[in-house]
């Protein structure tokens, strides 16, 4: 385990126990993720990653039947924060740390409505801030050169792998310091998996990432630390 | 494995039942197109006015559907008018904000709400009246407003139930996407939830309008009556077609009137097909342009 | 720290599901409150088990419970095989492109108003009752069940094809591996595991039958007497509370439609709450 200095610590986890209908899944996890890193999460199906993500952005309140005991405190704009303390706004934090899900889901708008769709929650309604937003967004996704002649076709006209390129723009085109992923890759082919990869590697450098993987050679490819799982908790990493 | 004799026999009995019902709405429906096939012209509708002056209001028609076709129409437009608003409100209370004991609770409610004969929502629709009309004023009786209320009544329950269902079937990944953009639960209702669910509640809407354009029982008790013109005013009794239809079937006067009566039936079999397929064609429809926003 | 906005859409989301509460509570409340005089004077039961003979005093509706009774249990029996029956085609022993359509076709003819079948009955149907038997006026128990079974078929089929529908995959598989046939994998599988959605459907329908007005209006003759044979003319409690509706409002006769509601609402409410209580039931098993 990476033991570098509370500096650089960005998101701290301490006795973090989840159920879900009565059933424990996660149980006493207790870890540090070092900022502006990639860390990859591992371990058999149904063994709690996802879940684990979803207490980081506080996603599984909306699920019935889940409940959770333990701290989750994350460095956001400097200042570490209980981001289950009532003073975060849960909105706030989830333009903060963005989520990417397994299947890409483009909304059924254009590509510039998909990528524009979180300024359009937030409130923003200057056109020329959210162009900006926009193509910066989409160069960091690497979609940007071949999108930029077609920002008003359909999203789901795209194929797999540029929508899924697509959700990682729309999850960044807020800006966020954490960025989670779970499986972004498992239902692409080989070429549209080694651009997102090369992607993810290229965003470490501004942002925290944090990526559950089923595929070990993926794992070993791209990350700085490997977290494994197993019956509801860290076993090793 | 051998066909033994019971499976034979089930296989007989299947298709004796299915050719049977299918022969027994073949007949109902070949009798009255035999016998009311004469009556399809304008002049079931429009009588003796001319069709153009019947429908731009300039003289009355006496001897034609026109008036119960419109007090139908109107009908329904009112009920479902009411019904719309409660009714997806209530559907997104149930699938987005309620939890454990008190939605099933609620859905009780609903289920014994489905449940009620439609004569007894009629029945309450009649005793409101009289007692509104005891209490509050003489004008107040049955008619076309306590009429589209009990009908909106009737229809609630199929309102809410598509909504919910329709809200509660959107999968999870979908649900989130916004959430975790970001999105407050309201926005993610009205933004995401509720498009995707659009050809779900639009064909509960359509089914509604049906129920609405074929019930009696409730309409016979809260202002429904034989005659009485186009509907003038919301406080007014008014005609509709399957009263209409009904009044026919107990006091004909003579064979034209019974012919026309089967035309109404032809007619009103023919509204209520054509909104059943476009509940059906909304629901494959609609699925396939997920309500695109470019 | 929810915003304003989002608390009061949330409180009008909810008020909304409170009034279609109080309205489903306010129908039967109503009932009671305006039936109460008679009531009073006689009390529930023995309103429910009199006779009507309105010029002795007696203001039972046990005639009409009765009548509907009969015709709504004589129905179902008419419904049930051919319901049954059409079921086993959508879901199995049709060949695989007739299925598809043949459900549609099922699901269209739920959409038949009642007004009709009633309408067609009466010309029809009547007659060829009188015809045929020799007995009375054609309009009895016998004519209102008949068309009252074809009617609900169409949605008690839909019924059963739903419990169908619902056996989990693995089970029809199974079956099939095990070289069954149409029939059999019927028989031995799908059934049995597909009684308590069938014993549902039929509920529901019985609920449908109980509350059905015109066909039994238009085609049971009407007599308000306790009927002794399926060739008797009978009366409702639905097409009781339709034909006395025109009588005086202080009348003890118009009151006695109000009991009516109440035993019509009561006794689809009980048949909705076994309906519940047995889906519950076997929300372990299938």
């Amino acid at each position: 385990m990476n033991h570098s200095a509370d500096d650089t610590i960005k998101i701290r986890v301490s006795d973090l126990s989840f159920s879900y209908r009565n059933r424990p899944v996660l149980k006493n996890v207790t870890s540090d993720f070092a900022e502006k890193s990639i860390t990859a999460l591992t371990g058999p199906s149904g063994v709690g990653k996802s879940t684990f993500l979803m207490t980081l952005n506080r996603l599984w309140e909306d699920l019935p039947g889940a409940s959770m005991e333990g701290k989750v405190k994350i460095r956001l704009q400097g200042r570490f924060r209980d981001i289950y303390d009532r003073s975060m706004a849960i909105t706030e934090l989830r333009k903060k740390v963005a989520m990417v899900f397994q299947s890409p889901n483009p909304l059924p708008m254009s590509i510039r409505k998909n990528v524009a769709f979180p300024l359009k929650l937030a409130g923003e309604r200057d056109k020329g801030v959210i162009c900006r937003k926009l193509e910066q967004a989409l160069r960091m996704a690497n979609l940007w050169d071949e999108v930029k002649d077609r920002l008003d076709d359909d999203a789901r006209a795209l194929s797999g792998g540029q929508q899924q390129r697509l959700c990682i723009a729309r999850a960044l085109i807020l800006e966020p310091e954490v960025l989670l992923l779970d499986e972004p890759t498992s239902s692409l082919d080989r070429r549209s998996t080694a651009i997102i990869e090369e992607l993810l590697t290229g965003l470490k450098e501004r942002l925290t990432i944090l990526v559950v993987s089923h595929y070990l050679e993926q794992v070993v490819r791209i990350s700085d630390r490997v977290v494994e799982f197993a019956d509801g908790s860290i076993v090793s990493g | 494995m051998k066909r033994g004799i019971l499976e034979k026999l089930t296989v007989w009995f299947s298709w004796a039942a299915g050719l049977t019902l299918l022969s027994a709405v073949s007949v109902l429906l070949g009798y009255l197109l035999l016998k009311g096939h004469e009556a399809l012209n304008p002049a079931l509708i429009f009588g003796e006015t001319p069709p153009l002056r019947a429908l731009l209001l300039r003289e009355r028609v006496f001897d034609g559907l026109f008036p119960a076709v419109a007090g139908t129409l109107v009908l329904i437009t009112l009920s479902i008018a009411w019904a719309i608003p409660v009714g997806i409100s209530t559907g997104i209370y149930l699938a987005e904000y309620a939890g454990g004991r008190v939605k099933r609770a609620l859905d009780a409610f609903f289920d014994v709400l489905a449940g009620i004969p439609s004569i007894v929502v009629g029945l309450f629709g009649f005793a409101s009246a009289v007692f509104l009309h005891r209490h509050f004023s003489e004008r107040i009786g049955p008619c076309l407003l306590i009429s589209s209320i009990a009908l909106s009544f009737l229809v609630l329950p199929y309102i809410i139930r598509t909504t919910q269902a329709a809200l509660e079937g959107i999968p999870r990944d979908i649900r989130l996407t916004a959430l975790a953009l970001g999105a407050t639960r309201l926005q993610n209702i009205f933004l995401v939830l509720l498009p995707k669910s659009l050809s779900g509640i639009m064909s509960g809407i359509v089914l509604a309008i049906g129920r609405c354009a074929e019930d009696t029982a409730v309409i016979m008790l809260t202002g429904a009556v034989a005659s009485a013109g186009l509907p003038r005013s919301l406080l007014s009794q008014y005609e509709a077609l399957p009263f209409h239809i009904y009044y026919i079937s107990s006091q004909y006067s003579d064979p034209a009137e019974l012919t026309r009566g089967y035309g109404a039936s032809i007619l009103l079999l023919f509204l209520c097909a054509a909104l059943f397929s476009a509940a059906y064609g909304i629901r494959k429809g609609l699925t396939h342009f997920t309500l695109y926003r470019p | 720290m929810k915003n304003l906005r989002e608390q009061a859409a949330e409180r009008a989301f909810l008020l909304s599901a409170l009034a279609s509460c109080a309205i489903t509570a306010g129908i039967l409340v109503f009932m009671v409150l305006m039936g109460l005089p008679l009531l009073r004077e006689g009390g529930f039961l023995a309103l429910l088990l009199n006779s009507w003979e309105p010029y002795r005093g007696a203001f039972g509706v046990l005639p009409m419970v009765a009548g509907t009774l009969a015709i709504s249990l004589l129905s179902l029996l008419v419904a049930f095989p051919l319901s049954l029956g059409c079921s086993f085609l959508t879901s199995g022993i049709a060949p695989k492109p007739l299925r598809g359509p043949l459900r549609r076709i099922i699901e269209l003819m739920t959409g038949i108003p009642t007004v009709i079948y009633g309408f067609v009955g009466i010309f029809l149907l009547v007659p060829l009752i009188r015809e045929f038997f020799r007995h009375g006026s054609g309009m009895c128990v016998l004519t209102a069940a008949l068309v009252l079974g074809v009617m609900i078929s169409p949605t008690m089929t839909l019924f059963f094809c739903d419990a169908f529908d619902r056996i989990p995959s693995s089970y029809l598989k199974a079956a099939d591996a095990l070289g069954a046939g149409r029939a059999q994998k019927l028989i031995h599988v799908m059934l049995p595991t597909a009684k308590k959605g069938i014993l549902n459907g039929v509920i529901l329908a019985l609920g449908r039958a109980v509350g059905d007005t015109l066909i039994a209006l238009m085609l049971a003759g009407n007599s308000a007497r306790v009927p002794e044979s399926v060739m008797d003319p009978a009366r409702t409690l639905t097409a009781h509370i339709a034909l006395v509706i025109a009588a005086d409002y202080e009348s003890p006769e118009f009151r006695s439609i109000f009991t009516c509601g109440v035993v019509l609402y009561l006794s689809t409410m009980v048949m909705t709450f076994l309906v519940r209580y047995l889906a519950r039931r076997g929300e372990g098993n299938i």
